[in-house]
Order: structure tokens, then sequence, then C-alpha cells
């Protein structure tokens, strides 16, 4: 394959997502513009501007006519798609470190960081409530109190009923629209970094610094598989098209420049889902990718790395054609 | 509903100096004054580059722009990129959002991939980790993968020439002892030790390493058995730390006696030790005594192993 390097960020990438045709890939880096470009050819779309820190997680909602962003400038901010124009500008007390919208793309949600004395926090707004987004009083807002650890990672469960969220310390929480808690399980004894969804909701992947991907069901937080690597997992998705999943990460970012690319182990590598079997690597970046994911017909898939680029790479026929023996 | 539209895919994009062409070897400089007057009077005054020109292959699809520019060093490059043009069916919503306008820092860019953002990299290839315990034996056993019908002979008797390890030869005794003789009476003259054995002629399309070729045998005896004589001194270290540099082994190991070599393994990409070393005295006597005083010695956290150092096979 002949990926397509995106060379659109000054800094590390900090996340990457597909719309749900994936035709669109979003792209947000430690530094302020995110970016959107055609999956495509590469193209770029163009840069949302006005944010002022870092953001750390952007979000579309379904059918591509909006985007949100969320930054260490204490903001979270609403943009219109087509037009790059902001909509409106949510601020909160602390950096904002995970977003997302719902399925039906009415309802978003932001959690933000435990710093400068303010706790860690959800939020959840009702788009259609014009209201909402003008005050900033949220439709819920779930403090997360002091013995649990601040939120890392958090997406939207299945029909808008909860919230699911990844913990600094490994926790994984269920937290419904009120607030309420519903239910937890600690498996990862580290910071999760980033949690995905199969397409239909049943399952996610949880990728974490203890050097483990794991598999839950969605419903009863069963664990059902883990992928082992010797390095810290940054990003982790489950192709939509075979029973695959892709890892993404490696040496912690601090230490990369005393190793070598080959040491670092920077690969993005292809796990069995059902055989927890790694069965292929790709390489390219040269530093830990940050974020990886699947486009939505596993045809192809992307990687953001803390190198600052995004590459997008489209599948050969053998990868398609592979069979894994058993 | 199924919409059309045309997808500028890019295909790689080629840079070169004017200058270098065979053709038309035109250096230009900007602010020399050294052009030619026909270049003055084809493109005008200094700054001034020719326009852009697009050129559409439609049979194959191609889409050709060549563009000139001023680099960093004041030449003028002359900048080819192909485009291939596909048309692809989409879904209507995926084709409207193909004509959206670009925004924001795009927003200057033309239609197409901008190559300062989009760089079409080299082809790269997935590595397969295929079934790895398959692969361990595979690895373990090259004999494994040989052809089992005999033809290949792998192992073949020094003494005999028949397909059986040395050790195993049923004639052992009786000409192996012959054969030491014949070496021992070749020894003074210039043919070395190993010419009554080695073969001598290329016959049979077998590949022969050059230092074992005829004609190539004289340098080669001397040094085979001043290495054998070496390593009747040597010893070998394990359990050494990683961090253990060959100065290290010097000071440990000198008090012993005089050394003629270390050798200590080192990873090729890391530079750290691998953990274990050889040392050649040059007496055997104090290797001796150093395996006795250094064997069981705490060094750097770990406790030393030393002993003999296995004769390496020997031809």
């Amino acid at each position: 394959m002949k990926p397509i390097m995106l060379h659109g960020h000054e800094r590390s990438i900090t996340q990457i997502k597909y719309n749900r045709e994936g035709d669109l890939i979003f792209s947000a880096a430690k530094d302020s513009q995110p970016n959107v470009w055609y999956s495509l050819n590469g193209e770029r779309l163009g840069t949302f501007v006005g944010h002022n820190g870092a953001v750390w997680c952007i979000d579309c909602n379904w059918d591509t006519t909006k985007v949100l962003t969320g930054a260490a400038d204490n903001t979270c901010k609403l943009w219109d798609c087509e037009t790059g124009t902001q909509i409106s500008s949510l601020k909160t007390n602390t950096a904002v470190r995970t977003n997302g919208f719902s399925y039906s793309g009415n309802l978003i949600m932001y959690t933000t960081d435990k710093t400068m004395g303010f706790p860690c926090e959800i939020y959840i707004f009702d788009i259609r409530d014009g209201s909402q987004l003008q005050t900033g009083n949220p439709m819920s807002k779930v403090p997360i109190e002091s013995p649990m650890p601040k939120i890392t990672s958090a997406i939207w469960g299945p029909n808008e009923e909860y919230i699911l969220t990844g913990h600094d310390g490994g926790d994984l929480n269920q937290f419904d629209l009120k607030g309420n808690w519903i239910k937890g399980c600690k498996d990862h004894s580290g910071q999760i970094n980033d949690i995905q969804v199969y397409k239909d909701f049943s399952m996610f992947i949880t990728a974490s610094t203890d050097h483990t991907a794991r598999l839950f069901d969605m419903e009863t937080f069963e664990p059902l598989k883990m992928f082992k690597t010797e390095r810290p997992v940054n990003s982790a998705s489950i192709s939509p098209l075979h029973e695959h999943v892709v890892l993404g990460g490696g040496q912690e970012a601090s230490l990369v420049t005393t190793t070598s690319t080959r040491i670092g182990k920077f690969d993005a590598r292809f796990y069995h889902l059902v055989f927890e079997e790694e069965f292929g690597r790709v390489k390219g970046h040269f530093g830990p990718i940050n974020s990886i994911a699947f486009h939505p017909d596993g045809l192809s898939y992307s990687s953001g790395g803390e190198d600052g680029y995004v590459r997008v790479h489209y599948f050969d026929q053998n990868y398609l054609d592979f069979t894994f023996e058993y | 509903m199924i919409y059309c539209l045309v997808i500028v895919k890019g295909l790689g994009w080629l840079l070169w100096l004017f200058g270098v062409r065979g053709a038309c070897c035109w250096l230009w400089c900007c602010g020399t004054r050294s052009k030619s007057w026909a270049e003055q009077v084809d493109f005008g005054d200094e700054g001034f580059l020719p326009p852009p020109t697009e050129d559409f292959n439609e049979k194959k699809g191609l889409k050709t722009i060549t563009e000139y520019k001023h680099n960093d060093d004041g030449k003028v490059v002359k900048v080819i990129r192909t485009f291939k043009v596909e048309t692809v069916k989409l879904s209507k919503s995926i084709a409207k959002r193909k004509v959206w306008k670009k925004f924001g820092a795009a927003s200057g860019d033309p239609p197409g991939p901008n190559p300062a953002n989009t760089v079409l990299t080299e082809e790269i290839q997935m590595q397969f980790v295929l079934n790895k315990e398959a692969s361990q034996i595979d690895d373990d056993d090259p004999l494994s993968k040989l052809p089992k019908d005999g033809r290949v002979k792998i192992v073949q008797c020094r003494i005999c020439k028949g397909d059986h390890w040395t050790t195993k030869c049923p004639y052992k005794d009786t000409l192996q002892p012959l054969q030491q003789k014949l070496e021992e009476g070749a020894k003074p003259e210039i043919a070395p030790v190993s010419a009554p054995v080695g073969p001598k002629s290329t016959a049979g399309g077998k590949y022969i390493p050059p230092t074992l070729r005829e004609g190539a045998n004289k340098g080669r005896g001397e040094s085979m058995t001043m290495q054998r004589k070496d390593e009747t001194a040597t010893i070998r270290v394990t359990n050494l730390s990683e961090d253990t540099r060959e100065s290290d082994l010097q000071e440990l190991f000198r008090p012993f006696g005089p050394i003629s070599r270390i050798y200590l393994a080192k990873d090729k990409n890391t530079g750290q030790s691998k953990g274990f070393a050889f040392i050649n005295f040059h007496r055997r006597e104090d290797a001796a005594r150093a395996i006795q005083g250094v064997s069981g010695y705490g060094y750097d956290h770990l406790i030393l192993n030393v002993e003999w150092a296995k004769p390496s096979t020997q031809q």
C-alpha cells in the first residue's frame, strides 16, 4: 500500500476520527487548529480556527453537519462542518479531555480535567435547546468524586442511555444521563487512553498504558478478549469488516528521542479479534501512534502519531485475502 | 441516489532543477546579470516565470500540471505534478460534501490535494507475522526444508567423504591416523594443512568459498594455526551486566596475566553488552587462574560465570 501522509499539524496528533460515511477524517492535535480531510485523496477540506490551546478531542455528528472539539484553552466548541464557522463555545473551568456526539446528534457530552482545584466533571448538553448552549447551563453535570480517578476517555453508549468512561487508574464506569453511577469494573491496571465501539455497539475496545487492549461486552462489562503488547497502547480500533483489531502505541512519548524507530515499536499492530494473536504490522510513523481508526467500510485505516502526521492506509489485496490459520 | 463526481488522486510529483536536464542546460540565477539575451526575450525580466501549464490525457486519465517557481537558492525550479483523475460513484451525501468550499487555513488552496499538506509516501507492505510456532520450527531446523531423498548431501565425513558425521565414520580408526601422517608430512611444504582434504576441483558446480579455492591457500593455513593456539587459552565469561565495557574486563582480568584479545559481544543497534565475552590470554596457566579467581565473583550486582571457551567448530 501507498499511505497518504497528511501534514496539517505542527504538533503531535491527539485524536483522529472518521465521519459516519468515512469520506472525511477529522484530526485534532496539540496545536490549536483541528483539521478535516477528504479520506479518499488526502485533500484538506479546512481547518477550524478559534481555539487557543492544544485540542484534545474531536467528534462529528452522524450526518456530518456539526463538529465538536474540546481543548486545553478551557472551551468546548461546536462548529458548522460545511463552512468551518463556530456555532457556539462552551466555557469550562479546566481543559476538556474527551467529548462526543450521541448517535442522534442531539446530545453532546464532554468531560473536564481535574486540575487547579476543580473536580473532573461530565457535562451533557441538549443542542436542540439553544438556551443551554447560550447560557452554558448543561442538561446534567456529573462530578467525579475524589476516590475515583479522573476521566481520560469517554464515549456514548447505545441508544443514548448512558456514557461509558475510562479512567486514569484503569477503571471503567457507566453513568446514566441523570448522572447516576450504574456500574463499573477495573480490569486494566493503567490509564485507559482510548475507547472505541464496534459498529453495532455490542462491544467496545479499550487501550491502556498497562500494555494491553481489552475487548468488553457493552451491556455486562464482561471482559471478552485481551490483546497483549510490550508497550503502552494509546489507541485501538475494531475492524467493521473482518474479525481484526488494530492497536497503536509504542514507547512513551517522553522516551522517544532516546530510542531508535525499530526499538520504539511504533508500528500499527493487527490482531485477530478472536484468537488474540498478532498477525500483521505496518510501519511508518517515527513516533508513537496516538490515535488509530478503521474506515467505516474496513477497507482502509488511518493513524495519527506523536510525529504530527496522519497516515491514511488503503489496504492491499493481500490483507483483504488474508485468512488466519487455526 | 447515485451521483458522479471527479476526484483528483495524487500519484506523486517530480521535481528537478532546470540545469540538470541535458537538452536545455540553463541555470537561471536571480540577481545575476548572466542571462543570455535569448532568455530575456523569452521570459522578460528576472522574477518573471513561465505560466503554469495543464495537460490532461483523457485516455489514461492523467493530469499533468507543470509549474515554475524560485527555490530558496534563487534558482528556477520546474515542478511537474501528475494526478490520476478518477470518476467514482458515491452516495449523494458524500458527493455534496465533495463540492464544499475549503475553509480555514485551506481556503486558498486550489482544487485537488495541496502538496504542502498531502504527501504521497513510498510503497510499504504490511508485514505478516505468520503462525509463530511453525516459523520457529523452520528457523531452528533448516535441514527440514531440504528434500529428504538423499540427493542433497548435507553431512559429509571428512575422512571417507561418506554421508555421515566424521565422528561416526566407520573408518575413523584406520583412515584418520593415516591422514594425520599425511598432514604432518605436508606441513613443511608451502601447501598448507587443508591441502589433502580440501576440495581440489570445482567440478560438479558446488560452491567453494574463495578461501578454499585453489591458489588461495597460502595465507590461510598460518592464520588458522595461530587461532588454534589462541583458543587453548581462551575463557568465556557469562552473566555480565549490560553496562559492561571492554575496559572493565581488561581491568578485571589483567592481574592474572597478559591478555592478547578481549571480545565483548554487543548488540548491533544499542551497543549494549549482550552479557558474555571471550578473553584470550597469552598463557594457558593465566587463563586457568583467571577461571579459578573470577568464577563466582560478584561484579556489578551479578555473579560472573567463567569457564573455558569451547573451541569453535573445527573444519
